[in-house]
C-alpha cells in the first residue's frame, strides 16, 4: 500500500509541477533575429537604414521579391536595369525568362534587300498579356515596382524610427544624415516609378503588409517626378543645415558598405551630395519628356541643375561586387556582368545597334568588345550578334573605361547620377539651346574622362551633326546605366513608324547570317508601363485615382 | 493490452500450453485465455506459455490475440494444451491503443483504427515500414514518390487539412511522438505490428500534431524462453521503370550535307571543339517569314537520321545501371518470467541507380527491454539507435538534376567523351539546341558528398496498475536527430569546358569555378513526457450493480519540446592539390545559425462507458498551451466524441437468421475538433539580419509574419460500419469481413502566405487565410476464399477515396510555383487543392476566352483545322492555346484500391498485391523540358495538317512556346494542359514466393529455415508517357504540390532472394 501511495503522489505531483514552470517557456519569441526594437538606437537605425537601400531595394538574393520567379541575375540592377538596356536596344536575348527574349523585339525589320520580317508577337500586346498575376514570372511591370516600393517602404520604415532615436555627439546631425539618407533613396525610388510608370502611389507610411496600410490614390507619372522632387529637395535641405561635418562623415560612412567606397564611391561631402541631387533632378526633367516637347525653359532649368550638378571628381552613388557578402554578384548581378562571356553562354548578347554607335578608333570599343560571331534561332530575329562583352579581369586598360569586370570588387556600377551623365545633359542643353560649340566641348570632357581616345571634336560641328554626336555618345557613354530606354523613349526612337519613330540604317546580322547594315528597325514599344496586376488586383485604384493603364 | 482480471475463487486443476502461430510455427506471446463464459483469464507469457486453473470438466478456452483469429478449444483431460492459432482477418477482436488512450478491443471503439501486424507487411527492397505500408491500409493514400535511394514516400490520411504543415502524420513509437525522426528510417524488421488513426476525431487526444493522423509503431518484444536467433540476409536487384518509354528524338531537323553530315550555316561540317562541344548546328531552315524561331518554321520537319559526324547516344543507357540492395538482420530474444528482451541490428544498403553514383546505408539497432520490478509495476525501455549513411553525388539524390541533364542534353553528345584536359565536359550548350544540356558525369567528377545522420529515439515507460480500478503511466520519449552534411566541390578552373562556358557544379559558390566545401549541421532534439492515469469501473462487479456498465477515464498530462539547431557555413576557393576542408579554402562563412524551440502542453480528460457488449459512448477534451503563442496565451481546447451500437450483439438478432448469416454488425460515429498551431516563429515579426560587406544590417522581411495569427481549426465527423458475414459452410468463402468509414472535414483558419499589395512593402503576409473540407470513403473487405486442410486463400481489398478542396481564401488566390521549378499551381477558392495551372489548347475554332471574346474570327476559320483534338493554324503548324489560364485539373487520384492476395499450401506461401490508383494526373514537366529544343521523341512523330504529313518541329515547339498573341515569349515553358497527363496505373506492387524448408531439414541447428523470393514494381499498366505515373516531383508530403513529375528518379522494378534462418 505505502508504494503505491509514494508512487501515486509522485506521479501526480510530476504532473501538476511540470505545469506552471511550463509556462515560462512558452515565451521562445524568435530568438534568431533582431526585432525592430533592436533598431531604434544609433547602431540599429544605421543597420536598418543600409539594408534598406541595398537589401530591400536592390538585392536579389534572400530576402528578395525575386524569389520563385526564375529570375536570371540577382538584382534590381541585373533585370530591373536589364529591362532598360533591352528596350534601349543596347542587348538582346534568346532565354525566355522574364520575358526577355521578347519585350524588345521591334514590330518589323526591313532588311537591306528590302525583305520585311514582321513580329508577330508585338512588345506593347505580349507585355500587357503577361500583366496578369498567373504571370508574374514573365511581367516586365511587376520588377522595377516591387524592388522600389520594397525600397520606398524601407525608407519609410527608417524614417518613422529616427526621431525618436537618442543619438550620440551632435544628434542632430546624425538625425538628419539618416533623414536625408531616406529622403534622398525615396526621391530615388520615385523617381524610377515616375519615370517608367504611367502612373505610381505616393506612400509615406509604414506598410506592415495589411490592407489598413493601402494607399489606394494613384497619381500620374508626373505627379511620381513631382513627388520624388520633393523628397530630393528634403534631403538637399538636410544636407545643406549639416553642423557637424565629422559627425556627418561618420554616419554617411557607416550607411555606404565600405566596399562601395572606393573609386567613384566614397563619402560624399554635403556638397557632393547636393550636386548628385541636383543632376537626378536635371535628369527627371530631361527623360520625362520628349525631345521634342522641349522648351527653352525646360532646357534652361536643366542647365541650371546641371551646373549645379555632379563635377568629374565627386563621388558617386556607385555598387561594387563583392565575393562574399554583397548586394549583387560579380557574375549574374548587373546587366555587364550577364552580357560578358561567350554569346551562347551569356543570358544577353551585344546588340549590334549598340556597337554601330561607337566611331571609329574609338578605344572604349577595342578595349571592351570583341568579335564572336552567334546566330542565334531560338531567340527573336534581331538577335544575332557578332560582338561579345569582355571581362577586365582586373586588368587596367590604360585609362579606358572598362564597362565589365567579373572579378570581384572590380566592377563599378553607377546607381544615381554620374559625371558623364551631367555632363551630357549639359552638352544636351547648350547645343539645344544654341551653345554648340561649348555643347560639343562638354561631349569631349566626357570622351576624355573615358578614355575614348577619339579626336576632339571640332567646336564648328552643325546643329545636327552635334546632336548625332551627342547621340552616339550618351548612347556608349551611359551603357549599362538604365538611362537606354528613356532616351530612346524622348528621342522617339520607340515610336510607331508611322508617328515618326524607328530608326533606319540599323546594322542587323540576320538569322541566315547575312549582316545588313541599312536595315529599318520600327520598335514600337509602349512608353510609359501599365500598373502591374500584383498591384492592381489587391489594391484597385480608388476614386480620383489616375489612370493606371497607359491609354498608348 | 487488454486488461484482465483475476479472480482467486478455487479452480480444481491446472491446465497449461504453447500457443503458436499457424504461419510460422512461432509462440506467440500476450494472447489472451479466458474461460469461456467467464472472466476468468490470463495472457500467454513471452514464450507463448500460458498456465490457467480450470473447472474439472466440460470447460473451454478462448484464445484471442491481435491478427489472429478467436479460437476456442475444448479443455480436455489432458493437462497440457498446444494451440496453434490461425491467422485472423476478421479484426475486430483486436485490442488498440491508438486513439483512444486506452487499450481497447476494436469492437468497442466508436472510431475506425486501422492495425496491421509486421509479419503481414511485404518484403520490399527498403525494408523501410511506410514502404511496406503501401496499399495496405484502407484509407491511406501512401505513394513512393520518388526512387532515389532514401527517399520518403507521401502520406495522406484522410484529406489535405493544412497548408504549410503538409500532410505528413504523426509517428508514435511504442507510445510516444518521434517527431525528428522520418518513418522511413525505421526499419521493417524491428516492428512488431502498427497501428493507424486517420482522422481528427481520433488523433484529437494527441494535440494539435496529430491533425494529420497518426501511425504508431510497435516494436518487437522478447518471449519467454530460451535465447532466439533470427538472422535474414536478402538481396535485391532493380532497374529504373519507364513505362512510357521515354526516350530522345532519333532523327533531326538539322541542316546537312549531301553525305548526310551535319553542317554549320556556312557549310563546314559540324566537328567537336576544345569544350567538347558542337558549335553551329543549324535548322535546315532559319527564321523569318514571320516565324520568330527557326524550330517555329514549317519547313523544319524531323527526317534526318543520326550516324554520321553526329551519332545518336542514348543517354538513359549511359546513365543508368542495375542497382542492388542489401538487407541483412540479426535479432535476439528471449525473456524470462518478468522481464524479456529483444536486440534487433539490421542493416540496408541502397545503391543507386545512376552509375558510379553512391549509396544509402542505414544501420538500425532496436532494443526493446521489459521488467516488471514488481507486482503491478512494469517499466520498459525501447531504444532505435539509427545511423544513416548517404553519400549519393549532390545533383543525383532526391531532387537532383541528373536526370534533366540526360534528358536535355542533345543525344548526339557522348558522355563518356572528356575534354583534351582529361576531365568531363559541363555545359554542353550547342547554343541553339542542348541549352540546357550538361554532362552529368561531370557532377560526378568535381562533386560529391557525405551525409552522416544519427538518430536516437529512446522511450522510458513506467506502468504502475495500483489495483483494479487505477492504473498510472508515465512515459517519457527523447528522439534526437543529428545530421551532418559535408559538400566538396572541387576546384574546376582547370576545366576548359567550364572556363570557356562559364558554367560549374556549385552549392553556393556561384561566383566562380574555383569550388567550395560546406558543412550543413542540422540537430533536433524532441522530448516528450506523458502522463496519465487510467481510471476503469465495472458497475457489476464493482459495485455490484446490475447494469453491465464499464468505464475508463484517461487523465494525461502531455508535455512535447522540440528544439531545432542548424548550423550551415562553407569555405570557397579549393586548391587544386586534392585536400579539401576548410582550412584550404580562401573566404570562409557562416550561412545559417538557426535554433527553433517550440514547446507545447496539455491535458487531456477521455471518458468512455460501454454499456456490455451492445454498446457505448466517449468523449473528451483536450486543451493546450503553446509556445508559438507565447507566455501568457490562453490555451486552445478542442473535443471529441463518439458512440458505437452492436446490433448483432442483441438477442433479436443472435438469434435470428440474419445473426448466423452477420455474426457481427457494428455502426460507429464520431466527432473529433482539432488544432493546429502556427509554425514556431509564424505569429513574431522580426528583421532580417544581413551582412552587407563587414557591416550587419537590418533587413526587412518580404514575408511578413503575423502576431495576430490564430490556430488552425480542423473538424471531423465519422460514420462506419463493420460487418462480419458468415459465408458458405464448406471451404469456400467461409467469412467475409467489411468495413466502411465515411469521414468529412472542414478545415477553418488555415494559416499561408497570401499577397499583399506590392506598394506597401513586403509581397506576403501570413494569415489565416483559407477554409477548406474534404471528404472521403475508406473501405476493407477481406474474404476468406479457401480454407482447406492444406490450403488456404485470402484476399483483402482496401479502398479509399478522398477528396479535398478550398472553399474561401481571404484574399486573391494564391498563386505557387511547384518546388521542384517551373509548373505553376494555384490555390483558388471553390476549386481543388493541388490544381495545375496553365493555359489549354483551343479544341474548337469558336472558343471563347474569359471574358467572352472569340479567340479566332469566324473570317479566319479556314486559317486552321483541328488535328490531334486541337485547333492548329495550318500554316504555322502551331497548336493555338488560350492566353488565359485555367485550372487544369486536380491531380490527386479519385480513389485507389488494393488486391492483396495471399495464398498458403503447406510450406509454400505465395502472396501478391495490385495497386490501382485512378483518376490520379501529373503534369510532365520532365517531357516539356526536352519539347524546348526539339529533343523528346514525341518530335519524331509524323501529324497531318493540312493535308500533309510530316514530323513539323513547328507543330511540338508550339506547345512549348506560344500561347494566343505570343509567339515564343511568355508561353516558352508555360504550364499547359497538353503535359497534363492521366496518370492512373494498376502496379503489380508485390508478389512473393517463400517456401519454408524447416520440417525438411533435419537439424537441431535452424529453428526455422524460410527462402523467399520478391518482386516488387514489375508490372505496372498505365497511359502516362512519362517514367513512372506514381512519381511526384514536390516537396515531400505538400499539400499542394503533388501533381508535377519534373525529372525525379522513377522507382525501382525490384528482385528480390532472401533468406531468414532461426536458431
Amino acid at each position: 500500500m505505502k508504494k503505491h501511495k509514494y508512487l501515486s503522489i509522485g506521479f501526480a505531483a510530476a504532473i501538476l509541477l511540470a505545469a506552471p514552470s511550463c509556462k515560462k517557456e512558452l515565451d521562445v519569441k524568435n530568438p534568431n533575429s533582431p526585432t525592430i526594437e533592436q533598431a531604434k538606437d544609433e547602431p540599429g537605425i544605421i543597420s536598418l537604414s543600409t539594408a534598406a537601400v541595398y537589401i530591400n531595394g536592390f538585392n536579389g538574393n534572400n530576402p528578395s521579391i525575386i524569389a520563385n520567379q526564375n529570375w536570371l541575375g540577382d538584382s534590381y540592377f541585373s533585370l530591373g536595369i536589364g529591362f532598360h538596356e533591352l528596350l534601349g536596344d543596347n542587348i538582346s536575348a534568346e532565354a525566355s525568362n522574364q520575358n526577355i527574349n521578347v519585350v524588345n523585339l521591334p514590330d518589323y525589320v526591313i532588311l537591306d534587300n528590302g525583305s520585311k520580317i514582321t513580329n508577330t508577337s508585338p512588345s506593347k500586346s505580349v507585355i500587357r498579356i503577361s500583366n496578369a498575376r498567373d504571370k508574374k514570372p514573365a511581367n516586365m511591370f511587376f520588377y522595377e515596382w516591387a524592388y522600389m516600393y520594397s525600397l520606398n517602404n524601407a525608407c519609410n520604415q527608417v524614417l518613422s524610427l529616427v526621431d525618436n532615436i537618442k543619438f550620440t555627439g551632435d544628434a542632430e546631425t546624425k538625425k538628419n544624415t539618416i533623414k536625408a539618407w531616406a529622403y534622398w533613396w525615396k526621391g530615388f525610388a520615385y523617381s524610377k516609378i515616375g519615370s517608367v510608370y504611367y502612373a505610381g502611389i505616393i506612400d509615406n507610411t509604414v506598410g506592415i503588409g495589411n490592407t489598413s496600410a493601402l494607399v489606394s490614390t494613384y497619381v500620374t507619372s508626373a505627379a511620381m517626378i513631382t513627388e520624388a522632387n520633393k523628397n530630393f529637395d528634403q534631403a538637399s535641405a538636410l544636407l545643406s543645415g549639416i553642423k557637424s561635418a565629422s559627425d556627418y562623415s561618420t554616419v554617411l560612412g557607416k550607411l555606404l558598405p565600405g566596399f562601395v567606397q572606393t573609386g567613384k564611391g566614397g563619402v560624399l561631402t554635403t556638397d557632393m551630395w547636393i550636386r548628385n541631387i541636383n543632376t537626378m533632378k536635371a535628369r527627371n526633367l530631361l527623360v520625362n519628356k520628349r525631345l521634342t516637347a522641349m522648351t527653352a525653359t525646360d532646357w534652361n532649368a536643366v542647365l541650371t541643375l546641371i551646373n549645379a550638378g555632379i563635377k568629374s571628381d565627386d563621388f558617386v552613388f556607385t555598387g561594387r561586387t563583392t565575393a562574399t557578402n554583397g548586394f549583387f554578384s560579380a557574375s549574374g548581378g548587373s546587366v555587364a556582368a550577364m552580357t560578358t562571356g561567350l554569346p551562347k553562354s551569356t543570358t544577353f548578347k551585344v546588340s549590334e545597334r549598340l556597337i554601330q554607335e561607337y566611331k571609329t578608333g574609338d578605344k572604349r570599343l577595342s578595349t571592351n568588345f570583341s568579335t564572336n560571331q552567334y546566330i542565334n534561332q531560338v531567340g527573336g530575329f534581331t538577335f544575332s550578334t557578332r560582338w561579345q562583352l569582355l571581362d577586365a579581369n582586373g586588368v587596367d586598360k590604360g585609362g579606358v573605361a572598362v564597362l565589365s569586370d567579373k572579378t570581384p570588387g572590380n566592377y563599378e556600377l553607377y546607381i544615381g547620377g554620374s559625371y558623364e551623365e551631367n555632363e551630357l545633359m549639359k552638352a544636351e542643353a547648350l547645343i539645344n539651346t544654341g551653345s554648340i560649340a561649348t555643347g560639343v566641348s562638354a561631349i569631349n570632357n566626357v570622351r576624355t574622362y573615358q578614355g575614348a581616345g577619339l579626336t576632339t571634336l571640332s567646336a564648328a560641328l552643325s546643329l545636327s551633326d552635334a546632336k548625332e554626336e551627342l547621340r552616339r555618345e550618351r548612347r556608349v557613354a551611359l551603357v549599362f546605366r538604365g538611362l537606354a530606354f528613356y532616351d530612346a523613349r524622348r528621342w522617339g526612337v520607340i515610336d510607331d513608324i508611322s508617328k515618326g519613330g524607328g530608326r533606319t540604317n540599323a546594322v542587323v546580322l540576320g538569322s541566315d547570317g547575312v549582316l545588313n547594315t541599312h536595315a529599318t528597325i520600327n520598335y514600337d514599344f509602349l512608353d510609359y508601363w501599365d500598373v502591374p496586376a500584383d498591384e492592381y488586383v489587391i489594391n484597385p485604384p480608388a476614386a480620383g485615382s489616375a489612370p493606371i493603364k497607359n491609354p498608348n | 493490452m487488454a486488461l484482465f482480471c483475476q479472480f482467486a475463487y478455487a479452480q480444481n486443476r491446472t491446465v497449461t500450453g504453447t500457443v503458436t502461430s499457424k504461419d510460422d510455427g512461432l509462440p506467440v506471446p500476450g494472447v489472451s485465455v479466458i474461460i469461456k463464459g467467464t472472466r476468468i483469464g490470463t495472457q500467454t507469457s513471452g514464450n507463448g506459455k500460458f498456465s490457467i486453473s480450470v473447472p474439472t470438466k466440460g470447460a473451454t478456452l478462448v484464445f484471442t490475440f491481435i491478427g489472429f483469429a478467436k479460437t476456442e478449444v475444448p479443455i480436455g483431460s489432458g493437462d497440457v494444451m498446444n494451440v496453434a492459432l490461425a491467422n485472423d482477418y476478421k479484426q475486430l477482436n483486436e485490442v488498440v491503443v491508438t486513439g483512444s488512450g486506452v487499450a481497447t478491443s476494436k469492437a468497442r471503439l466508436g472510431i475506425a483504427v486501422e492495425s496491421i501486424s509486421g509479419k503481414n507487411l511485404p518484403p520490399s527492397p527498403q525494408a523501410s515500414i511506410e514502404q511496406a505500408l503501401v496499399g495496405k491500409i484502407a484509407g491511406a493514400q501512401i505513394s513512393s514518390v520518388d526512387g532515389t535511394p532514401g527517399a520518403r514516400t507521401n502520406i495522406v490520411l484522410r484529406g489535405i487539412n493544412t497548408i504549410q504543415g503538409g500532410t505528413s502524420p504523426m509517428i508514435l513509437i511504442d507510445g510516444v511522438e518521434a517527431r525528428s525522426t522520418d518513418i522511413s528510417l525505421i526499419d521493417q524488421s524491428t516492428v512488431d505490428h502498427i497501428e493507424v488513426v486517420q482522422g481528427a476525431a481520433a488523433s484529437t487526444i494527441y494535440g494539435a500534431q496529430g491533425a494529420n493522423g497518426v501511425i504508431q509503431v510497435f516494436t518487437k518484444k522478447g518471449a519467454l524462453g530460451k535465447v532466439k536467433i533470427d538472422l535474414s540476409s536478402s538481396v535485391a536487384a532493380g532497374s529504373y521503370i519507364n513505362n512510357g518509354d521515354v526516350h530522345q528524338a532519333k532523327l533531326s531537323s538539322f541542316k546537312t550535307d549531301a553525305n548526310g553530315n551535319f553542317i554549320d550555316g556556312s557549310g563546314n561540317i559540324i566537328k567537336l571543339d576544345e569544350d567538347g562541344t558542337f558549335p553551329g548546328i543549324t535548322w535546315a531552315f532559319p527564321s523569318g517569314n514571320g516565324n520568330p524561331t527557326a524550330m517555329s518554321n514549317p519547313l523544319n520537319t524531323a527526317h534526318q537520321q543520326y550516324g554520321t559526324n553526329l551519332k545518336y547516344y542514348d543517354h538513359l543507357k549511359q546513365l543508368f545501371r542495375t542497382a542492388y540492395t542489401r538487407n541483412n538482420s540479426v535479432a535476439i530474444s528471449g525473456g524470462s518470467e518478468k522481464s524479456d528482451y529483444a536486440l534487433t541490428v539490421s542493416n540496408n544498403h541502397q545503391e543507386s541507380n545512376i552509375v558510379r553514383n553512391g549509396y544509402n546505408d542505414r544501420t538500425n539497432l532496436t532494443a526493446n527491454i521489459g521488467t516488471e520490478l514488481f507486482k503491478g509495476f512494469t517499466i520498459r525501455s525501447t531504444t532505435q539507435l539509427i545511423y544513416t549513411k548517404n553519400t549519393l553525388n549532390p545533383s543525383f539524390g532526391t531532387g537532383g538534376n541528373a536526370i534533366f541533364n540526360a534528358l536535355n542534353a542533345s543525344p548526339f553528345y557522348d558522355f563518356n567523351q572528356k575534354l583534351p584536359d582529361g576531365n568531363y565536359p559541363y555545359s554542353l550548350n550547342s547554343g541553339t539546341v542542348s541549352v540546357n544540356g550538361n554532362n552529368p558525369f561531370y557532377n560526378l567528377q568535381y562533386a560529391n558528398k557525405k551525409d552522416n545522420r544519427m538518430d536516437i529515439i529512446e522511450n522510458i515507460q513506467a506502468d504502475y496498475k495500483i489495483n483494479k480500478f487505477i492504473e498510472l503511466s508515465a512515459k517519457y520519449g527523447i528522439n534526437n536527430t543529428h545530421q551532418d552534411i559535408n559538400y566538396i566541390y572541387q576546384n574546376q578552373s582547370g576545366n576548359a569546358n567550364s572556363n570557356d562556358t562559364e558554367s560549374w557544379v556549385s552549392l553556393n559558390n556561384n561566383a566562380d569555378n574555383t569550388g567550395e566545401v560546406d558543412k550543413q549541421s542540422n540537430n533536433t532534439t524532441f522530448q516528450n513526457f506523458n502522463g496519465s492515469a487510467t481510471i476503469r469501473t465495472d458497475f457489476e462487479k464493482d459495485f455490484h450493480l446490475n447494469v453491465p456498465i464499464t468505464t475508463s477515464t484517461l487523465l494525461q498530462y502531455d508535455y512535447r519540446k522540440n528544439h531545432l539547431n542548424q548550423y550551415f557555413s562553407y569555405g570557397y576557393s579549393l586548391p587544386s592539390y586534392p585536400i579539401y576542408n576548410f582550412q584550404q579554402t580562401q573566404t570562409q562563412q557562416v550561412l545559417q545559425d538557426y535554433t527553433e524551440p517550440f514547446v507545447t502542453y496539455g491535458y487531456v480528460v477521455n471518458q468512455k462507458i460501454d454499456i456490455g457488449e451492445y454498446g457505448g459512448i466517449g468523449g473528451g477534451f483536450r486543451s493546450d498551451y503553446s509556445s508559438a503563442f507565447g507566455q501568457g496565451s490562453k490555451p486552445f481546447t478542442f473535443p471529441n466524441a463518439n458512440a458505437y451500437l452492436r446490433p448483432s450483439s442483441f438477442d433479436f438478432w443472435r438469434n435470428s437468421s440474419l445473426g448466423n448469416r452477420v455474426p457481427e454488425f457494428k455502426l460507429r460515429a464520431a466527432y473529433g475538433k482539432a488544432g493546429i498551431q502556427p509554425g514556431a516563429f509564424d505569429r513574431y515579426p522580426t528583421l532580417d539580419p544581413k551582412n552587407v560587406g563587414s557591416a550587419l544590417t537590418f533587413a526587412l522581411l518580404n514575408a511578413q509574419k503575423n502576431p495576430n495569427l490564430d490556430v488552425e481549426v480542423s473538424r471531423e465527423f465519422e460514420a462506419g460500419t463493420d460487418i462480419g458475414i458468415k459465408g458458405f459452410d464448406g471451404s469456400w468463402l467461409s467469412d467475409i469481413n467489411l468495413s466502411v468509414t465515411y469521414w468529412n472535414r472542414k478545415g477553418s483558419n488555415i494559416i499561408y502566405d497570401v499577397s499583399v499589395a506590392p506598394s506597401t512593402g513586403p509581397l506576403t503576409l501570413k494569415t489565416n487565410a483559407i477554409d477548406m473540407s474534404s471528404n472521403g470513403i475508406q473501405a476493407s473487405l477481406n474474404i476468406n476464399v479457401l480454407k482447406a486442410k492444406d490450403f488456404n486463400w485470402n484476399v483483402t481489398t482496401n479502398f479509399s477515396h478522398q477528396t479535398s478542396k478550398i472553399d474561401k481564401i481571404n484574399g486573391p488566390p494564391i498563386i505557387l510555383t511547384s518546388a521542384a521549378g517551373s509548373t505553376q499551381e494555384v490555390l483558388i477558392a471553390g476549386a481543388k487543392i493541388g490544381q495545375i495551372y496553365g493555359y489549354k489548347a483551343l479544341t474548337s475554332l469558336d472558343q471563347k476566352n474569359q471574358e467572352g471574346v472569340a479567340y479566332i474570327q469566324p473570317a479566319d476559320y479556314n486559317q486552321y483545322e483541328i488535328v490531334e483534338g486541337r485547333v492548329v493554324n495550318k500554316a504555322t503548324k502551331g497548336v493555338q492555346f488560350t492566353n488565359e489560364v485555367y485550372a487544369l485539373g486536380d491531380p490527386n487520384p479519385k480513389f485507389n484500391m488494393s488486391f492483396i492476395n495471399n495464398f498458403n499450401y503447406k510450406q509454400l506461401s505465395f502472396s501478391f498485391q495490385f495497386d490501382w490508383v485512378h483518376g490520379s494526373h501529373l503534369y510532365n514537366q520532365t517531357k516539356e523540358w526536352m519539347y524546348r529544343d526539339g529533343i523528346s521523341s514525341d518530335y519524331d512523330k509524323p501529324v497531318t495538317i493540312d493535308g500533309q504529313t510530316a514530323a513539323y518541329t513547328a507543330y511540338y515547339r508550339s506547345v512549348y512556346a506560344d500561347y494566343f498573341g505570343a509567339r515564343n515569349g511568355p508561353a516558352r515553358n508555360g504550364t499547359k494542359d497538353y503535359f497534363y497527363e492521366d496518370a492512373s496505373f494498376v502496379r503489380l506492387r508485390n508478389l512473393s514466393v517463400g517456401y519454408d524448408f524447416t520440417s525438411l531439414i533435419a537439424s537441431k541447428v535452424f529453428r526455422r529455415v524460410v527462402l523467399t523470393f520478391a518482386a516488387r514494381n514489375i508490372l505496372t499498366f498505365t497511359k502516362y508517357t512519362g517514367f513512372d505515373p506514381e512519381i511526384s516531383s514536390g516537396t515531400s508530403n505538400s499539400s499542394f504540390d503533388r501533381g508535377i513529375d519534373h525529372n525525379s528518379t522513377p522507382n525501382n522494378k525490384s528482385y528480390q532472394l532472401g533468406l531468414s534462418l532461426g536458431f
